[in-house]
């Protein structure tokens, strides 16, 4: 199902993928990949395995089976800085911003741009930041106002942009939406969009169907540690989206265990998974 | 795709909703209307600066004496004593930790000079070397405990400040005998040294102390350390969110082990202004006075909490703990009430500044 | 010595952190040679021939802060008079009441045979020193608390009435002829020091106000001192309180382009020289040595032969006025530490 972007060779590939912590299995048989201008979406509950998945990208873990290709070559990471070396970058939910200090020191802060003597080219910093964020769409009027009066989607985009700007090829999100509001959260997924317009390969990870749908090529989804479905956007419809993600075949099992208990109650369940198109329409 | 459109126009309707939207959007009066206000309010000396102007105003008008040009070395001196310290303490505060030891450092650095020189009979500037070889040092282990331990510098300073008096008396005591070293003032450099750390140049007819050209050094020197040096980015970052700053790469441990050693060079150059100004050292002095700069910086503009401050506003912070500190001498009140006053002072400048921080800090 | 000097001349900068560490090495190997160590030895000559009997041990807790020139010389004295009556000399102070009273608490828990107190502030030390009298460890007072010590049960106070030493002071900066003077306070709050004051006040002819200053900053005892002056340029007479505010005030008076006579309270070896070139009129000494060494050898006395001194009234060991012309004949002392 994926053969056609196969063919523009994915920036990174997961093939079988497998991670234990101990006993645990925390990730098993996992494959995914992303292309140069597409979002592939990883959704899952809690404890589904996004942030081991996320790790293992991102270079902070190894994976103990399967493959990981970065542009077609097998590689092995040590270290989030391998990572990033290869253009992987990770825009984490606590952003690693510092809220009191002016917004294009927050973009170069730690890569600052200098002209000898150890000064720094603050006209080349300020002008960069506003132009790198207009290109995102945020237009500030004053880049020298603290990060912190942005708000958090604002600042989230300016972390993206950070990332972008500083050479990434691959954007990791980890729950960019996850503390926003609905407002905010579709300003979020616009420059989700502006980045992947740019060209960039983008893993979204949420557990909201709601955002993901709009802004995703292809979707994973996991539980449990196990890939539970991985399918092209033109193959799976958003209703499908959200019964997989919500535990449609759960749902079927919570309808019959409550039969024994109210028969309304089942009978409403087994409607609403009809709905959302996950039990076979055989009845 | 109907559904990506749908998304771009719920984001734009949210960047053109202006203060929750914050700068984004298009033309907006209210973001125009209330930038100029925003901007002052955001730096970190405004606050200080008025008050300044408010507190010569006030005495320029109940004091007589207070306007003379030599009324006003004086209060520049005293302020520049308090200044050199204090911009030091700024950049540290603002690199969001404390040095309780600083006052009693100062006198640990004119102590390890006079004691070096005059007990091995050395040409004072050797004392002076290895004065700031040995303060820089305690700064650098201030710094190190501080890192290594990772307990609040407020409590690892508090120890060396105790451990600096009892070294400062009991190495004192050891070795002359006395509680105050002998007098330096006859020995080789003391007039060369004097003319750099103690000097008082007579300029327009008034004698004005070094100190006080020294004290613009330190602002200039500072302020253009942060505002215009990666340095300066750095120590923002470390006091605003260290472990933000450590993702992003920001050596967060040099740039603090460097902040504590800032102070203690500050601490050696006045260390070195008291032993030439006042040839012999009382090794009691200082204590108490490492709260005088952190006033200083207080009131002008710098957080206790961190990240936020500036080296001007803790030099103006020293030009009114110094003018409140002559200015009531001026006017002639009951010195009683000066601890009184200065308190207010303080508190009124905390005030301010939480207020600015908190204009800053949630305008989501 | 000589090899340091050579080492320097060369001018390296190596040489200079070499000499740095050797200097440091050497420093703390002749801690021990300097005048403490032959005051000792002196001392100890004199116990040689003197006191027989059993050593007895006398504590000393004074509300002394630390480093202060003052203290030391009371100890010196005191130190003295113990190696002369084979006495273990304890010493030790806090300037807060309640850690003082601990002190003194600590002393008798000893068995001390003697405690030496201060009553700077009485009411926090009249319960321990009434314990301390009924545990029979005879108590003597120095420096402060001439009016509480009989009543607390001391066998005698050794000090100077601060009243009266201020009275003196005022006297003679009518001697000196000042007209308006200000009393330099130098801890404020100090009940000593505004006795100083108050006392000079009342004999002083002309008019006197007070000033106070930071006494551990020594910067802002100069810039307070000359903004005074500036301020009130008809100031023609400082009284400092100590010695080291007195030299800094006279710096502080050649800045402020005054020529205002500057006397002081106690005394110190530099003080000698500024009085002897007249930059400092005169000194009200109190004698510290004397305190300390009165009250071990009074304890002495009492313990092997019963004897009080001052028939129950205070001692008095101040106020010595030492002024350009007497100056001379204590500058040795003073070089010793011990005036």
């Amino acid at each position: 199902m994926t053969d056609d972007v196969d063919a523009t060779a994915p920036l990174i590939k997961l093939t079988d993928v497998g991670k234990r912590y101990g006993n645990v299995i925390a990730l098993r048989g996992v494959s995914l990949s992303v292309a140069g201008g597409e979002v592939t979406c990883v959704l899952g509950d809690n404890g589904a395995g996004k942030s081991t998945l996320i790790k293992i990208v991102s270079g902070v873990h190894r994976p103990d089976e399967g493959s990981f290709e970065v542009g077609g070559e097998p590689v092995s990471f040590a270290s989030p800085r391998d990572a990033l070396s290869r253009g992987i970058a990770t825009v984490y939910q606590d952003l690693a911003v510092v809220p009191l200090m002016p917004v294009w020191r927050n973009f170069f802060l730690g890569s600052e741009r200098r002209r000898g003597f150890g000064r720094i080219d603050v006209g080349f910093m300020r002008r960069t930041t506003k132009s790198e964020l207009l290109e995102m769409g945020i237009d500030l009027r004053d880049v020298d106002q603290p990060i912190g009066t942005l708000s958090g989607g604002e600042r989230q985009c300016v972390a993206i942009a950070r990332a972008v700007y500083f050479g990434a090829k691959v954007l990791i999100l980890d729950e960019p939406t996850a503390a926003l509001g609905v407002k905010q959260a579709g300003v979020v997924l616009r420059y989700i969009v502006q980045a992947r317009e740019r060209g960039l390969g983008v893993i979204f990870i949420t557990h909201n169907p709601h955002h993901a749908y709009p802004v995703g090529d292809r979707f994973l989804i996991l539980n449990r540690g196990r890939s539970v479905g991985y399918h092209d956007k033109r193959d799976i419809t958003r209703d499908q989206l959200t019964a997989l993600m919500a535990g449609g075949t759960e749902l079927e099992q919570l309808a019959h265990e409550l039969e024994t208990v109210s028969a309304g109650a089942a009978r409403e369940l087994t409607e609403e998974a009809k709905d959302l198109g996950v039990t076979p329409t055989d009845d | 795709m109907a559904q990506i459109i749908d998304v771009d126009g719920d984001a734009a309707g949210a960047a053109a909703e202006g203060p929750s939207g914050g700068g984004a959007g298009g033309a907006d009066e209210r973001v125009a209307a209330r930038s100029p206000l925003r901007q002052a309010l955001g730096r970190p000396e405004l606050g200080a600066l008025i008050g300044a102007i408010a507190l010569f105003v006030f005495f320029s008008l109940t004091a007589d004496a207070f306007l003379r040009t030599s009324s006003f070395a004086t209060v520049l001196y005293s302020s520049s004593t308090f200044g050199i310290m204090a911009v030091a303490v700024a950049l540290l505060m603002i690199g969001g930790e404390f040095d309780l030891s600083a006052g009693v450092m100062v006198t640990s650095a004119s102590l390890v000079a006079a004691l070096v020189s005059y007990q091995l009979t050395l040409n004072l500037w050797v004392g002076v070397a290895i004065s700031l070889v040995v303060t820089l040092g305690i700064g650098f282990l201030n710094g190190l405990l501080y890192v290594k331990t990772g307990l609040p510098s407020f409590i690892i300073t508090l120890g060396t400040f105790f451990m600096l008096r009892g070294l400062n008396l009991g190495v004192t005591k050891a070795t002359t005998g006395d509680v105050a070293t002998n007098s330096v003032a006859d020995m080789d450099g003391f007039e060369q040294a004097k003319t750099v750390f103690a000097a008082q140049p007579e300029i327009f007819g008034v004698n004005i102390y070094i100190t006080v050209f020294w004290w613009l050094a330190f602002i200039v020197v500072a302020t253009w350390l942060l505002l215009r040096t990666r340095v300066g980015n750095w120590i923002f970052a470390v006091g605003g969110a260290a472990s933000s700053a450590r993702a992003v790469g920001v050596p967060v441990t040099r740039t603090k082990i460097g902040l504590f050693m800032g102070v203690a060079f500050a601490a050696w150059f006045s260390g070195m202004h008291l032993l030439f100004a006042f040839p012999s050292v009382q090794s009691g002095e200082g204590v108490g006075n490492e709260f005088g700069y952190i006033i200083c910086a207080v009131i002008g503009g710098c957080l206790l909490t961190g990240g936020y401050g500036s080296a001007i506003g803790a030099a103006i912070g020293a030009f009114i703990y110094g003018m409140a500190n002559k200015g009531i001498v001026y006017a002639g009140w009951n010195p009683d009430w000066f601890y009184f006053f200065l308190g207010v002072l303080l508190l009124i400048a905390t005030i301010v500044n939480l207020v600015v921080r908190r204009r800053a800090e949630t305008a989501t | 010595m000589r090899r340091f000097h050579h080492q320097k001349r060369r001018g390296t900068l190596a040489a200079v952190a070499v000499t740095g560490l050797l200097a440091l090495g050497t420093l703390s190997a002749c801690s021990s040679s300097g005048g403490k160590e032959a005051e000792e030895q002196q001392s100890q000559a004199a116990a040689g021939g003197a006191a027989a009997g059993p050593r007895l041990k006398i504590a000393m807790i004074t509300h002394s802060g630390a480093g202060d020139t003052f203290w030391d010389i009371v100890q010196k004295g005191a130190r003295a008079a113990a190696a002369k009556d084979n006495v273990e000399f304890l010493y030790s102070a806090d300037p807060e009441g309640g850690k003082q009273a601990q002190l003194v608490q600590a002393a008798i828990d000893q068995k001390v045979d003697g405690i030496i107190v201060t009553l700077a502030k009485p009411d926090a030390l009249r319960d321990v020193v009434a314990r301390a009298v009924r545990a029979k460890i005879p108590v003597v007072t120095i420096n402060s608390g001439a009016e509480e010590s009989a009543e607390f049960g001391a066998l005698v106070h050794f000090g100077q009435d601060e009243t009266i030493a201020g009275r003196a002071a005022g006297e003679q900066l009518n001697k000196v002829g000042a007209k308006k003077a200000i009393c330099v306070i130098h801890e404020q709050g100090n009940v000593g020091l505004e006795a100083r004051c108050a006392g000079a006040q009342k004999t002083f002819a002309g008019q006197m106000e007070n000033l106070n200053v930071q006494g551990t900053n020594m910067p802002q005892v100069k810039s307070s001192v000359t903004a005074k002056l500036q301020a009130d340029k008809s100031v023609d007479g400082v009284l400092a309180l100590n010695a080291d505010v007195a030299l800094t005030t006279v710096d502080a008076a050649k800045d402020a382009g005054s020529g205002a006579k500057i006397a002081t309270f106690d005394m110190n070896k530099q003080l000698i020289a500024a009085l002897k070139d007249g930059r400092i009129q005169f000194a009200i000494d109190q004698q510290p040595y004397l305190q300390g060494y009165e009250a071990v050898d009074e304890l002495w006395l009492y313990k092997r032969n019963g004897n009080i001194l001052g028939g129950g009234q205070p001692v008095s060991t101040g106020p010595a006025i030492v002024d350009k012309n007497t100056a001379a004949s204590i500058e040795q002392f003073a070089d010793a530490g011990t005036r």
